[in-house]
């Protein structure tokens, strides 16, 4: 109940449970309308519901369809290909208007431009839309059932059609259908975890005991569960007027930070479309002032931002990121947004619960006390046995007080399964003792039968011991066993002697010196311990048909002997110690945020390795050096235990001084609304921040992180709906995987956007030249959107199954505002260099196609004006040989088809040199990425089709192409596999050298 | 008990951080400014500060972040990269052109079968004169005259042999050899050699058009026979065109000047031509024409290609 936040509190008080937890029972029937024992008249039930509207939270108000495609449709290059749709329809409409002979070709490139924008859109559309409908089909649960009286009748009733005066009955195991007003309650207890993160089941009564409704006991909430119990109450508050509500209209007031990756593409686009633009709009000038018309001139800048726009690779990145995403669910990371991906591989923070995320969520025995030792017990998931010694007759005696003093039991039907997940009914502590039991003794049930019992006194707070007398199972010992368990203290108060080896020998002040260094230093290891004593009742005082009773309590509770101590606790899960250590050797700090006590956070924090084994908290030092805390040098502390009671009253400044100068750091006792501080407090230091949460209340934090990770076993739906990301099995380790996914999908989209811009110079290099030189047009646009969009999509999506080039778990999370997606260098290499030499690759093929047909390089320059005039019949070549149009537009196409094949081959190279950015090729292995094959036939089999089977449909200016010409442009693949190997070998010989500064992207 | 106690200290004071926090999510201007300033919200001035900063920072010394030396460097870099680059691309291209012929190109199945052109030729198939106004078709008079000067009888005679009439000229011998050319004299063409009638018909109403198969290396059109010419209206009214007259012989492109060896070993190669001479033409009409070859390996119906083995032109001839 400490973690309540303060939202809830204004929430509560402003609109509010108003005073239904101070009215009586009459008081409440009256207010709503309603009869205690007959409930509503389905009537009247029908009357609230059509007004209230149904008992269930409002979905988030969704961005309308239309609107998230129309953004799909304007956003990144969509503009620029818009631009240029418009461009080529204006040039239609002149060009008709003047009576031109072929306007129809602008007309049809428009079409197509606005065709790729319309697709791609579309397909970033579907593949959001997948992702969203993967979540929705998560989010759906089975209908609630409540059941209610109405009618004075009992009915089974969807929780939907609850409304306010309904009554309704709960019981052990059922989620609360609505906020509720308890009327009658038999030993209720409901786990507020949704609503507050924290696990301990709570007691719930009709008393009034809190000025405050969320403290009341009286009142329970929608959403949470009634653990154990049964419980009648009126409803006090349907759907979204309810609490968990209130909370979730709340956590969708927290804006959305843009992700990182979703600012590198940014960057990227306005670099590209920078690019597009300043030459598009320069060689605008010089095509004018070249005396171009200026219709011309518009179709050159449409060639140019057609060759400048990479159309297919924001498509690319989608691919590759749901890719990753698909890969991350089999590791149990559920991404909901698909450019969580890489903000997971960026976070340089990970603020963790404790509960179920570091630690396994159930109570394990760890330690045992008796005959003066401690023993460890094994906590891990799968434990069949338990290693430590038990030949002690004094373990026997202990373990049949933990067997018969106990009053969980097996949920029936499960003998096959492991005990581990044995469902078991009872209280967390208990459940620790019967599985413990069961695994060590076997069968506990039979055990209990053969010790019958014949009185109890259950736990209560005020005696703090649990009670029971049985029958023995040796026939020849008449006499009843009491055993007792509780607070260590309390039971070594009610003993007179204690078992060591199985002697019964008094408690002296040593012994008794024994047990306190014993409990000391269990509970300093943060772990709950129980005291177990026994004692058998004399058969002649206490015969076998004595009247034993509870109440007057005839029978004796003190000169016990006191047995041993069983310490519990929720031990770390364990995959996380290892998961721990990856982080820190990848540079991640791992916060831990729990609501918990400080000792026991510490201690999981230790055993989980967020605080090293010899870093030392301030505490830790003072006590070392025995100095008063104040005097200790902060700075010496590595580690640092932060109750939230400390930073409720701390200032942002020294909230941030503690997360800069520690380096492990444990929140404890913290409310979800304090995690919200502290994600804010990390993202002021400029890191990436990961938050995982399952509360309700973690909603806001989960928000504000770069990165919300909702557990997908405990996490309530509104952790969920507010996360980016759903770990399924709620492991830390989990996270770790997926911090390594999203690092490689970062790299490998680096090599993809390289592998894209190169061949982008390749493709504009043609148009620069035509203009300034006047040769007949090396390619056409639609071709170029043949390479964009056909040979080039699938190999580039096939660098996202590239494996690292090294260990990326061994490196610093990436510099968000140093490391971009798209650098300086990578963007000068591959416009620069590699597309360079695509270029004189490609017009070298062009050039040989056309001089093998008669014209040779001299002839072509300046040629355009006559080559391009649909009256000159006679064009006369090098030879001699006279051309009419249509011939020299064939060999034109001829020339397309020829530099296109050119790029496709030299992009083959480009593929294989983007594999790696450091090492050798060979170091990678140049079949270990089979997908890499497939994309690099798929792209020559793309072009085969396009040459030989589209050959002859005219529209689309491919050719059938001699074969030679498929080789001409080999020797500069080549060259681009040589020279970028080169590079490479440089980079790593001479790291951090003039050449490493300006050639590694 | 304790936890209530814990809560409510907890409440008073701590509900005044959370205004602040809740004001921050929603104000995204405060705080983060430099996360922010990633993202674009600059204002213009530090835009253009940071612009000037860019191109020119006296701290550092470096223009467009890169000091001298460091450009230096990098245009050296570049200097020698794109020379060998410029190197391979002119070995290349030498190489390629060392596999060429200098006679004959390797593929010539792009230029044939022969495309056909007509003179006079000013800017565009439509020819279109009044009689009358002499100013009207004194130009294709003038296109006629220049470009007939290379077939005048003299020249001929002088440059070239006579050939055998109605066989192909195979020059066999060295592919280097200097290939004779057969004479077209001017005077074949008759009315239209603009020897007798200066006007070639054009005063009269009577045009005179020459047509001219395409050159193709090492093309012997129609296979043995020769290749033949025929007008006719191209839509409309056939009695547009009455009556045309072709020379030489019937409007016949004669062998004996195929095949053609190139514009290097073939010097004085002169296209033989065809006249068609327009003797009655329906006038004060644009009468659409299609003259079309016709043999044996002649192409004249591709859709595409209007120019291909045919030629469509417009006669206009008013008073």
């Amino acid at each position: 109940s400490n973690s309540l936040t303060f939202c809830l509190l204004q929430f509560s008080l402003s609109f509010g449970i108003q005073d239904d937890h101070k009215l009586s029972a009459s008081e409440l029937e009256e207010k709503y309308g309603t009869s205690i024992n007959k409930g509503l008249s389905s009537s009247r039930a029908a009357e609230i519901l059509a007004r209230d509207g149904p008992n269930s939270l409002t979905p988030p108000k969704a961005t309308p369809e239309i609107v998230k495609f129309l953004k799909q449709m304007v956003g990144g290059f969509s503009i620029l290909l818009w631009i240029g749709a418009v461009f080529s329809w204006i040039s239609f409409g002149i060009q008709f208007a003047q009576g031109a002979e072929s306007p129809f070709d602008n007309l049809y490139l428009g079409v197509v431009l606005a065709l790729v924008v319309i697709l791609t859109g579309i397909f970033a559309y579907y593949q959001e839309a997948k992702s969203t409908n993967i979540m929705a089909s998560f989010s759906k649960m089975i209908p609630q059932q409540a059941l209610v009286i109405r009618d004075a009748e009992k009915k089974e009733l969807p929780a939907e059609q609850l409304v306010v005066g309904d009554i309704v009955e709960i019981k052990g195991g059922d989620r609360i259908p609505a906020d509720i007003r308890l009327i009658s309650a038999q030993g209720c207890k409901v786990d507020n975890s949704s609503l507050t993160g924290e696990s301990e089941p709570q007691s719930r009564s009709c008393d009034f005991t809190h000025e405050n409704p969320l403290e009341t006991k009286n009142i329970a909430f929608y959403s949470t569960t009634c653990v154990e119990g049964t419980a009648t109450g009126i409803v006090i508050n349907t759907g979204d007027r309810t609490v968990i509500g209130r909370i979730a209209s709340l956590a969708s007031g927290v804006g959305n930070e843009k992700t990182p990756i979703a600012i590198e593409i940014e960057h990227f686009v306005y670099l590209v479309a920078g690019v597009a633009i300043s030459i598009g709009v320069l060689f605008f000038i010089i095509s004018v002032s070249m005396r171009y018309k200026i219709l011309d001139s518009i179709i050159f800048l449409i060639g140019i931002i057609v060759a400048n726009v990479p159309e297919g690779l924001l498509a690319t990145v989608t691919v590759s990121l749901s890719l990753t995403a698909k890969r991350m669910a089999k590791k149990n990371c559920l991404v909901k947004n698909l450019e969580a991906v890489e903000t997971l591989g960026s976070t340089s923070i990970i603020c963790s619960d404790k509960t179920g995320t570091l630690t396994q969520n159930r109570m394990t025995v760890a330690h045992l006390w008796f005959d003066n030792q401690i023993y460890s017990a094994d906590t891990s998931e799968d434990q069949t046995t338990q290693p430590f010694d038990q030949s002690s007759p004094s373990w026997t005696a202990l373990s049949k007080i933990v067997t018969l003093c106990n009053r969980a039991e097996f949920r029936p039907g499960q003998e096959n399964l492991p005990i581990m997940k044995r469902v078991v009914v009872g209280d967390a502590s208990e459940t620790a003792l019967l599985k413990f039991a069961e695994v060590i003794l076997g069968d506990v049930m039979s055990i209990r039968a053969q010790n019958k019992k014949v009185a109890e006194i259950p736990f209560n707070s005020t005696n703090k011991f649990q009670l029971s007398i049985h029958e023995t199972d040796d026939p020849n010992d008449k006499r009843f066993l009491l055993v007792m368990k509780g607070a260590p203290e309390r039971i070594l108060e009610r003993c007179s002697t204690i078992m060591i080896n199985g002697k019964e020998e008094p408690l002296d002040s040593e012994k008794a010196e024994a047990f306190q260094t014993a409990y000391m230093e269990l509970g300093g290891m943060g772990e709950r311990v129980l005291g177990f004593c026994h004692l058998y009742l004399p058969e002649n005082e206490f015969p076998d048909t004595y009247p034993f009773d509870t109440d007057s309590m005839n029978f004796p509770t003190s000169n016990l002997c006191f047995v041993g101590l069983l310490s519990m606790i929720d031990p770390p899960r364990s995959t996380v110690p290892d998961a721990v250590s990856k982080c820190r050797s990848a540079g991640i700090k791992v916060i831990m945020v729990t609501g918990d006590h400080p000792i026991t956070a510490k201690a999981i924090a230790k055993s989980v390795g967020i605080i090293s084994a010899t870093s030392e908290t301030v505490e830790d030092i003072a006590k070392r050096l025995n100095i008063p805390v104040e005097q200790v040098n902060r700075r010496e502390a590595t580690a640092a235990v932060v109750n939230g009671m400390e930073l409720k009253d701390m200032s942002l400044q020294q909230l941030d001084d503690i997360l800069c100068n520690h380096s492990e750091i444990v929140f404890a006792r913290t409310s979800p609304q304090q995690k919200l501080i502290i994600v804010e407090g990390c993202q002021r230091q400029g890191a990436v921040v990961a938050v995982t949460g399952d509360g309700v209340n973690d909603s806001p934090a989960l928000k504000k992180a770069d990165i919300g990770i909702a557990m997908g076993i405990a996490g309530s739906d509104a952790a969920k709906n507010a996360a980016d990301m759903v770990l399924l099995d709620d492991n830390f380790a989990s996270i770790v995987t997926g911090v390594e996914e999203g690092r490689l999908i970062f790299d490998n989209l680096k090599k993809t956007i390289a592998y894209t811009l190169t061949k982008n110079i390749a493709e504009l290099c043609p148009f620069l030249i035509y203009i300034i030189a006047s040769i007949p047009m090396p390619i056409g646009t639609i071709t170029i959107l043949f390479i964009d969009l056909g040979t080039d999509i699938i190999p580039s999506v096939a660098l996202a199954y590239e494996k690292a080039e090294s260990d990326i778990m061994n490196r610093r999370p990436r510099n968000k505002k140093k490391d971009r997606l798209v650098n300086e260098q990578l963007a000068v290499y591959s416009y620069l260099q590699i597309g360079i030499i695509q270029s004189v690759g490609a017009f070298v093929t062009y050039f040989t196609v056309y001089a093998e047909q008669g014209f040779l390089p001299s002839t072509l320059l300046g040629v355009r004006v006559d080559w391009e005039n649909n009256a000159i019949n006679d064009f006369e070549d090098s030879y001699g040989q006279e051309w009419t149009k249509y011939q020299r537009m064939y060999l034109q196409w001829t020339g397309y088809t020829a530099f296109f094949v050119s790029i496709t081959i030299q992009q083959v190279a480009d593929l294989i040199i983007r594999k790696t950015r450091r090492n050798s090729i060979f170091q990678q292995g140049l079949f270990r990425n089979k997908v890499i094959w497939v994309g690099i036939f798929s792209q020559i089999g793309i072009a085969l089709i396009l040459s030989y089977g589209l050959g002859h449909v005219t529209a689309l200016n491919f050719i059938p192409l001699r074969f030679q010409y498929w080789f001409v442009a080999v020797p500069f693949a080549i060259l681009i596999w040589v020279y970028d190997e080169v590079r490479k070998l440089f980079i790593r010989r001479y790291p951090g050298s003039w050449w490493d500064k300006n050639m590694y992207y | 008990s304790e936890p209530g106690m814990e809560l409510n200290a907890a409440s008073p004071g701590g509900k005044r951080p959370e205004n602040k926090d809740e004001e921050k999510v929603q104000d995204p201007n405060t705080g983060e400014a430099e996360t922010k300033a990633e993202m674009g919200n600059k204002t213009w001035a530090d835009l253009a500060g940071e612009m000037k900063t860019f191109l020119w920072n006296p701290e550092e010394r470096t223009c467009l972040g890169r000091t001298a030396k460091s450009w230096g460097l990098i245009l050296l870099f570049y200097f020698v990269f794109y020379t060998c680059l410029a190197g391979m691309f002119a070995f290349c291209m030498y190489v390629m052109l060392l596999t060429l012929s200098p006679y004959t190109p390797t593929y010539r199945d792009r230029v044939s079968p022969p495309g056909v052109m007509i003179r006079p030729y000013l800017n565009g198939f439509t020819i279109a004169f009044n009689i009358s106004k002499r100013s009207t078709w004194q130009p294709y008079v003038d296109s006629m005259h220049h470009f007939l000067a290379a077939y005048d009888d003299k020249v001929q005679e002088e440059k070239n042999i006579e050939c055998i009439s109605g066989q192909y000229f195979i020059q066999g011998g060295n592919e280097s050899e200097e290939k004779k050319a057969c004479q077209f004299k001017r005077s074949l063409l008759q009315n239209c050699s603009g020897i007798e009638d200066q006007t070639f018909g054009y005063s009269r109403g009577q045009p005179c058009i020459l047509l001219k198969m395409n050159r193709i290396i090492g093309y012997r059109p129609g296979a043995g026979v020769p290749v033949s010419v025929d007008c006719k209206v191209q839509k409309g009214n056939e009695s547009d065109l009455r009556s045309v007259d072709f020379y030489p012989g019937n409007g016949t492109f004669d062998l004996m000047y195929y095949p053609y060896y190139g514009k290097i070993t073939h010097v004085n190669y002169t296209s033989p031509l065809v006249a068609m001479h327009f003797t009655d033409v329906k006038r004060n009409s644009l009468v659409p024409i299609q003259c079309s070859l016709h043999g044996k390996g002649i192409v004249n119906d591709v859709n595409s290609d209007r120019f291909l083995g045919r030629i469509i032109f417009m006669l206009s001839i008013g008073k």
